[in-house]
């Protein structure tokens, strides 16, 4: 009994981290790890979670001691892991696993696979020139945009499992989207060179942070919340820097605006 | 317009792959992207930028949480890809590009309005997800026998 009380909390842990990692708000990680002791039985337990971290502790004069830190790093979004999480803390809660069949499965949620990288080159570049057309861009200008948004995932993908900063990630991402909308320009496709950086831009926007910490702050979790405003402003802002940068360059080589 | 849309519909459910949302939810992901920017478009003429956002960013959040019922699966999934067509990205762009260019002016003009539309997002997020889970349950489907 004793042993399958701490194994329940690392597996509520374990679900928690996932969770946290892929993008979740953090209500819906405070609820998992609550529904997931509570289906094994432990009464004790209680949870702190930040946008970087989880805290768990357990223990009454019942039932034994039991403390788990861990840390979180920020990371991008599976979706995914998300909902297949969700829906395995709510089976658990039916009773329909022991806790083995249940660790099993999160080791399988948590090494699920990436999608294919030309799909998802493909969905950037297509999203790139979608969102190009929709902000007033032209066909010609969203031909453009289809292969900066191509070439900017290429180097989002090329160091996703590297440890680079997000702020570098972004500003020399945006830097490339905005030189290659630039080249393509200089080459004679699209009509507006304006408008095909914007569209090659969007794949940088911060739309996950800054959605995930408007509901984080209306739920009253303010840290975290402000912890992903933060990430969404200073990726706005390197998003503006990349381009700064490459079109000064163009200026001080040129001496002319394109 | 239809072409917009079509882009909007496309565009949203691309991003949707990007984020990892499965398979089986494009199509929602899709409409909801495609409905709440063609909701901004159809109130641009009347209302100021702000304005709208805020009601297609509301428009946004209910569809993702009547999608999520539908489809029991997290309203993040909805919420994150519709979203996105409303995020000010050329606002961010078009503020940076005037201050770059020496026309100060307009460039704080654009950066106010960028605040501003992503002011009026929060605004309609926060108060849509206020209101009770029990409104939504008529959308769900009922279970097999």
């Amino acid at each position: 009994m004793k042993q399958d009380r701490s194994e329940a909390l690392e597996i509520a842990v374990y679900a928690g981290i996932i969770l946290l990692q892929s993008g979740a708000e953090i209500f819906r990680v405070d609820e998992t790890v609550e529904r997931i002791t509570r289906a094994y039985g432990v009464e004790s337990c209680s949870s702190f979670v930040l946008s970087s971290g989880l805290f768990t502790t357990a223990g009454n004069q019942q039932e034994e001691y039991f403390a788990k830190v861990r840390h979180v790093p920020l990371s991008g979004a599976r979706l995914d892991k998300v909902e297949a999480v969700n829906e395995l803390s709510r089976e658990i809660a039916r009773g329909q696993h022991t806790p083995q069949q249940a660790l099993e499965q999160l080791r399988q949620i948590d090494t699920m696979p990436r999608r294919p990288a030309p799909a998802r080159l493909a969905a950037s570049g297509l999203g790139s020139a979608c969102f190009c057309l929709m902000f007033g861009g032209s066909l010609p200008d969203a031909f453009g945009s289809f292969w900066a948004g191509l070439l900017l995932y290429l180097w989002l993908m090329a160091v996703e499992d590297k440890k680079l900063s997000k702020i570098t990630t972004t500003l020399l991402g945006s830097a490339a989207a905005t030189l290659a909308c630039l080249l393509l320009f200089r080459l004679g496709v699209g009509q507006d060179l304006n408008q095909m950086v914007i569209g090659s831009i969007v794949p940088l926007l911060p739309g996950l942070p800054f959605t995930i910490a408007i509901r984080d702050i209306a739920d009253g979790d303010y840290i975290a919340g402000s912890v992903r405003m933060l990430d969404a402003l200073l990726v706005a802002l390197c998003i503006g820097g990349g381009v700064v940068l490459v079109y000064t360059f163009y200026y001080r080589l040129t001496g002319g605006w394109f | 317009m239809p072409l917009q849309l079509a882009a909007a519909f496309l565009g949203t459910a691309a991003f949707a792959l990007l984020f990892y949302v499965p398979a089986r939810h494009y199509l929602s992901c899709g409409l909801t992207g495609a409905l709440g920017w063609g909701c901004y478009l159809a109130l641009q003429p009347a209302l100021s930028a702000p304005e709208a956002a805020f009601c297609a960013a509301a428009l946004t959040a209910l569809l993702s949480r009547v999608f999520a019922i539908r489809e029991k699966c997290p309203v993040t999934a909805f919420l994150i890809s519709g979203i996105l067509p409303l995020v000010p990205g050329a606002g961010i762009y078009w503020t940076t590009y005037f201050m770059l260019t020496g026309q100060s002016a307009e460039a704080l003009r654009r950066g106010v309005e960028t605040g501003k539309i992503a002011a009026a997002m929060v605004l309609a997020i926060v108060l849509v997800f206020e209101l009770p889970q029990g409104l939504f349950r008529v959308f769900g489907r009922r279970a097999r026998p």
